[in-house]
C-alpha cells in the first residue's frame, strides 16, 4: 500500500517535472520560481540538512532545477535507489560494489562525518584516552566499571570512579551503529557480534536518534555512548557530556601496543585535520582505489568484508594522527537511467556538490571531502551516460 | 440490563439486599431473528471488511516469504549479526514477554483508574463536573500517542532514572520486579512504558465504561436505593454487575489499544530485545521494535522477513483480543435487548 502510494506520488511528479522539461516551458518555470526538473532524494537523515542547504544555493545559481531531499533512513535511502524510485539514495554506509553493479549504481561520496565516544561522568571534566578494544569490552560486557585497569592505564593522573559503565547503543537502524560496531569488530578479538546498521547489542539500554542519545545520555550518570560529530554542539553544551580521545592504530587488534618500529599508542582528538586525514589514509591503504570503503581505523577495503586483524600503520601518512571513527556518507545514483536527460541533471547537481560543497559542508557539521576523494568522484560521475 | 453471563457466580446470600428474580424469559436463539447464519454474504458490502483483513494478512505472509525461522522463533533467543553467523537465532520470546508486561501492567493500572473515574462520573458527580469530566476524559483520547512519547521521554524520563526508580527500588525492592540490579535503573525502561500506555488507554476505557454503567436502567438502581442499600453498594452490586460484560469489552479493547502501539513507546522503552531482570530495565514489544527497525531491514532482506511474521502474530493477538471483545459486546446487546423487550423486572 504505502509502496503503491510512493509509486503514485513519485510517477505523479516526475511526470509532471519531465511533462514540463520536455514541453519546453523552462523558460516560464524558471522565471515563475517553480521547477523545470526535480532532482529527487531519500535516505539518511544525517545527510539530510546537508542537501537541504544546498538545495536552494543550487537552484539559485540553476534556475528551474530543484533538489527535493527527504529524511528516510539509509536502508530506505538504498532500496529506493535500488528500485529506481529516486534519482539519488542517500546513506551512510556504502552499498558493496557487487551489489551495487547489480543494480547499475554506483557509490558517490559526498561529505566526510566522524562520531565521538561521549560519556556522562560526574567529575570528571577532561577528554578521556579509549581505544576499540576498550570500547568493545565495555560494549559486551568485559569491562564494566570506570576504574578498569584498561582505562586506567590509558588514562595515568585520572582518578577514575568504581561505578557501573552504562553503555548505550541506538535502537533504531542507523549508519553510527554501522561504524561503531565495525569499530569493535576490527578491535578486539573476543567481540562476539559482527558490524551493521543493528545488531543484537548484549547489554545496556537503547535510544533513538543521535539526540535521544545526547538526552538519555546527559539523564544516565556514568553512561557511554557513540553520536555523530554533527551533535557537538549540543554535548558541548551540556555540562554533564565530554567526549574521548580515540586510539590510533599504533596498536595491534586487541589494543597491545606494538613493539618496535610503530611506538606507543597515540590518542587522537576528533579536530576537522584528523578527521580528513583518516579519510586521506584509508584511500591510501586500499589497493585498488575504491570509494566503497570503511574508513575505521584508516580504513579497510569494503568490497567483500571488512578485513579482520587489520594492523596498518599510518606510517604511509605524512600527518600521523587520524581520528579512526570515521565514515564517507554516500549518494547513490544509477549508471543506466532512464532518461538521460534528466541524468544529466542529476549528474550536474552532484558535480557541483562535489565542487562548492565544502563551503557548505560545515553548516551541517560535515567536513569536505578531501581532494582525493572528490577525484575518485568526478572519475565515477564522467562515466554515466547523460545527454549532452 | 442485568445479564445471565455462562459461568456467572450467584451473589452470595449474605450480600443479597436485592431480590432474587429466577424466571428470567428464556433467550431465543440468536440467529433465528436474523434468518441465516450465511445471509450476509448476499450483500457486497458486507463483504469489504473481510476481504481486507484477508487482504493484509495474505500480502505479510507473502512478505513473510514464508521463512521458516525454526522452533527457536518462539524462544526468547534472539541474536542478530553475530559474528559467526550460524549463531544468529530470531525468537520472538522476549518481544512478547515485553508486549505482554507494558499491555498488561498498564491494562491493570488502567482498569482500576477507570473504574474509578467512570463510577465517579456516573453515580457520585453532580452533573456539571460529571460532563466536565467526560468532556476532558474524551479531550484526553484524541491526543495523538506521540505527544505522550515525547512528554514521556523529555519530562518524565529523567525524573524515573533520577528519583522515582531508585526510591522504588529501595523502599518495594523485596517485591518482585521492583527489585533488580541497580544497573536497570535508567531513563528508559518498562516501567516508563507502562507509565504511558496507562495514560494512553485511560480515556478509551474511561469512555467505555462509562457508557457501559450509563446504560444500567435507573429503575434498578432506585429499586437498589429503595431497599436501603447505599450509593456504592447499589454500584458495585446492581451497576457493575449489570455492566460487567460492558466492562470487560473495555478492558479488551483497552489491551488491543495497548499491544499496538508503537511510537509512544519506542520512544520510552530502550529497545533491548532480551528478558528483563526487573520492571526498571530496558525492553521492547512487537509494535516499538517492527517501528525502529523497518529502516534497517531494507539492509538485511532476512530481519524484514523476521519484522513481518512479528507482524504476523502481533496481527493474530490483536484480532483474537478484537473478536472476544465484540463477543462481549454483542452478548450483553442480545440479553439487553431479549430480557428488555420482555419488559418484565429483569434482576437476580
Amino acid at each position: 500500500m504505502a509502496v503503491a502510494v510512493v509509486l503514485l506520488v513519485v510517477g505523479i511528479g516526475a511526470g509532471y517535472a519531465l511533462g514540463k522539461y520536455y514541453g519546453g516551458s523552462s523558460s516560464t518555470g524558471a522565471s515563475a520560481g517553480g521547477c523545470t526538473t526535480t532532482i529527487s532524494e531519500t535516505g539518511s537523515s544525517l545527510i539530510y540538512p546537508y542537501l537541504q542547504i544546498l538545495s536552494p544555493n543550487y537552484t539559485a545559481e540553476n534556475p528551474g532545477i530543484c533538489v527535493s531531499p527527504a529524511s528516510t533512513g539509509s536502508g530506505t535511502g538504498i532500496s529506493s535507489a535500488e528500485s529506481g524510485l529516486v534519482d539519488i539514495g542517500g546513506t551512510d554506509a556504502y552499498l558493496l560494489p557487487s551489489t551495487a553493479s547489480q543494480y547499475n549504481l554506483i557509490n558517490v561520496p559526498i561529505a566526510i562525518s566522524a562520531q565521538l565516544i561521549v560519556y556522562n561522568l560526574p567529575g570528571i571534566t577532561q577528554h578521556l584516552n579509549l581505544n576499540g578494544t576498550i570500547l568493545a569490552m565495555i560494549y559486551q560486557g568485559a569491562i564494566t566499571t570506570w576504574n578498569n585497569p584498561l582505562i586506567q592505564a590509558a588514562n595515568p593522573g585520572v582518578t577514575l570512579p568504581s561505578n557501573t559503565i552504562v553503555p548505550l547503543h541506538r535502537s533504531d537502524g542507523s549508519g553510527d551503529t554501522f561504524m561503531f560496531s565495525s569499530l569493535c569488530y576490527l578491535s578486539w578479538s573476543g567481540w562476539t557480534h559482527s558490524y551493521g546498521t543493528t545488531i543484537s547489542w548484549p547489554i545496556g539500554p537503547g535510544a533513538e536518534g543521535n539526540s535521544g542519545m545526547v538526552t538519555t545520555l546527559s539523564s544516565t550518570p556514568y553512561g557511554i555512548a557513540y553520536i555523530g560529530i554533527s551533535y557537538l554542539s549540543e554535548i558541548q553544551a551540556d555540562a554533564h557530556l565530554q567526549y574521548a580521545a580515540l586510539g590510533d592504530q599504533n596498536a595491534n587488534f586487541d589494543g597491545q601496543v606494538a613493539s618496535g618500529g610503530a611506538g606507543q599508542q597515540n590518542y587522537i582528538m576528533p579536530t576537522p585535520q584528523n578527521i580528513s586525514e583518516d579519510a586521506n589514509l584509508a584511500l591510501n591503504n586500499l589497493q585498488p582505489p575504491s570509494v566503497a570503503i570503511s574508513l575505521i581505523l584508516g580504513g579497510v577495503p569494503g568490497a567483500t568484508d571488512l578485513v579482520l586483524g587489520h594492523g596498518g600503520t599510518n606510517a604511509t601518512s605524512a600527518d600521523p594522527t587520524p581520528y579512526g571513527d570515521t565514515n564517507l556518507e554516500y549518494t547513490l545514483i544509477s549508471t543506466h537511467p532512464k532518461s538521460s536527460a534528466h541524468q544529466k541533471w542529476v549528474v550536474n547537481f552532484l558535480e557541483w556538490a562535489l565542487t562548492y560543497g565544502g563551503t557548505y559542508a560545515s553548516q551541517a557539521n560535515f567536513l569536505p571531502l578531501t581532494a582525493e576523494v572528490i577525484g575518485y568522484d568526478m572519475l565515477a560521475l564522467n562515466a554515466v551516460p547523460v545527454s549532452a | 440490563m442485568v445479564v445471565e453471563a455462562p459461568g456467572d457466580q450467584p451473589v452470595p446470600p449474605a450480600a443479597g439486599v436485592l431480590p432474587a428474580v429466577d424466571d428470567a424469559p428464556a433467550r431465543p436463539p440468536p440467529s433465528a431473528a436474523r434468518g441465516s447464519r450465511w445471509a450476509w454474504i448476499g450483500s457486497p458490502v458486507a463483504l469489504i471488511p473481510l476481504l481486507l483483513v484477508v487482504a493484509v494478512a495474505a500480502v505479510l505472509v507473502a512478505a513473510s516469504h514464508f521463512q521458516d525461522f525454526g522452533p527457536s522463533f518462539w524462544s526468547t533467543d534472539y541474536n542478530f549479526l553475530p559474528a559467526d553467523s550460524a549463531a544468529s537465532s530470531w525468537g520472538i520470546g522476549a518481544f512478547l514477554v515485553g508486549t505482554g508486561i507494558t499491555a498488561g501492567a498498564a491494562l491493570v493500572l488502567a482498569t482500576v483508574l477507570s473504574l474509578a473515574l467512570s463510577i465517579s462520573i456516573v453515580v457520585y458527580l453532580p452533573s456539571v463536573p460529571s460532563r466536565v469530566l467526560t468532556i476532558l476524559t474524551n479531550l484526553l483520547a484524541g491526543i495523538p500517542s506521540v505527544v505522550y512519547g515525547i512528554w514521556g521521554y523529555v519530562i518524565l524520563a529523567p525524573y524515573f532514572a533520577l528519583s522515582l526508580e531508585p526510591g522504588l527500588r529501595d523502599a518495594i525492592g523485596w517485591i518482585p520486579g521492583f527489585g533488580g540490579p541497580a544497573s536497570d535503573i535508567g531513563p528508559h525502561g518498562l516501567l516508563l512504558a507502562i507509565v504511558i500506555l496507562t495514560i494512553m488507554i485511560i480515556p478509551l476505557t474511561t469512555a467505555l465504561m462509562r457508557e457501559a454503567l450509563r446504560g444500567v436502567p435507573n429503575d434498578l438502581l432506585e429499586a437498589g436505593l429503595a431497599l436501603g442499600a447505599t450509593r456504592w453498594e447499589v454500584a458495585r452490586r446492581v451497576q457493575m454487575r449489570s455492566a460487567r460484560l460492558g466492562i470487560g469489552s473495555a478492558v479488551l479493547l483497552g489491551f488491543g489499544r495497548a499491544i499496538g502501539e508503537s511510537v509512544a513507546v519506542a520512544m520510552v522503552i530502550g529497545a533491548v530485545p532480551m528478558l528483563p531482570a526487573s520492571l526498571y530495565a530496558a525492553s521492547t514489544t512487537q509494535a516499538s521494535f517492527i517501528f525502529y527497525q523497518l529502516d534497517s531491514a531494507f539492509f538485511y532482506p532476512v530481519l524484514l522477513r523476521f519484522l513481518v511474521e512479528i507482524a504476523i502474530v502481533l496481527l493474530a493477538i490483536a484480532l483474537v483480543v478484537n473478536l472476544f471483545a465484540q463477543r462481549l459486546t454483542q452478548t450483553e446487546i442480545a440479553t439487553a435487548t431479549t430480557v428488555g423487550g420482555a419488559g418484565g423486572p429483569a434482576g437476580r
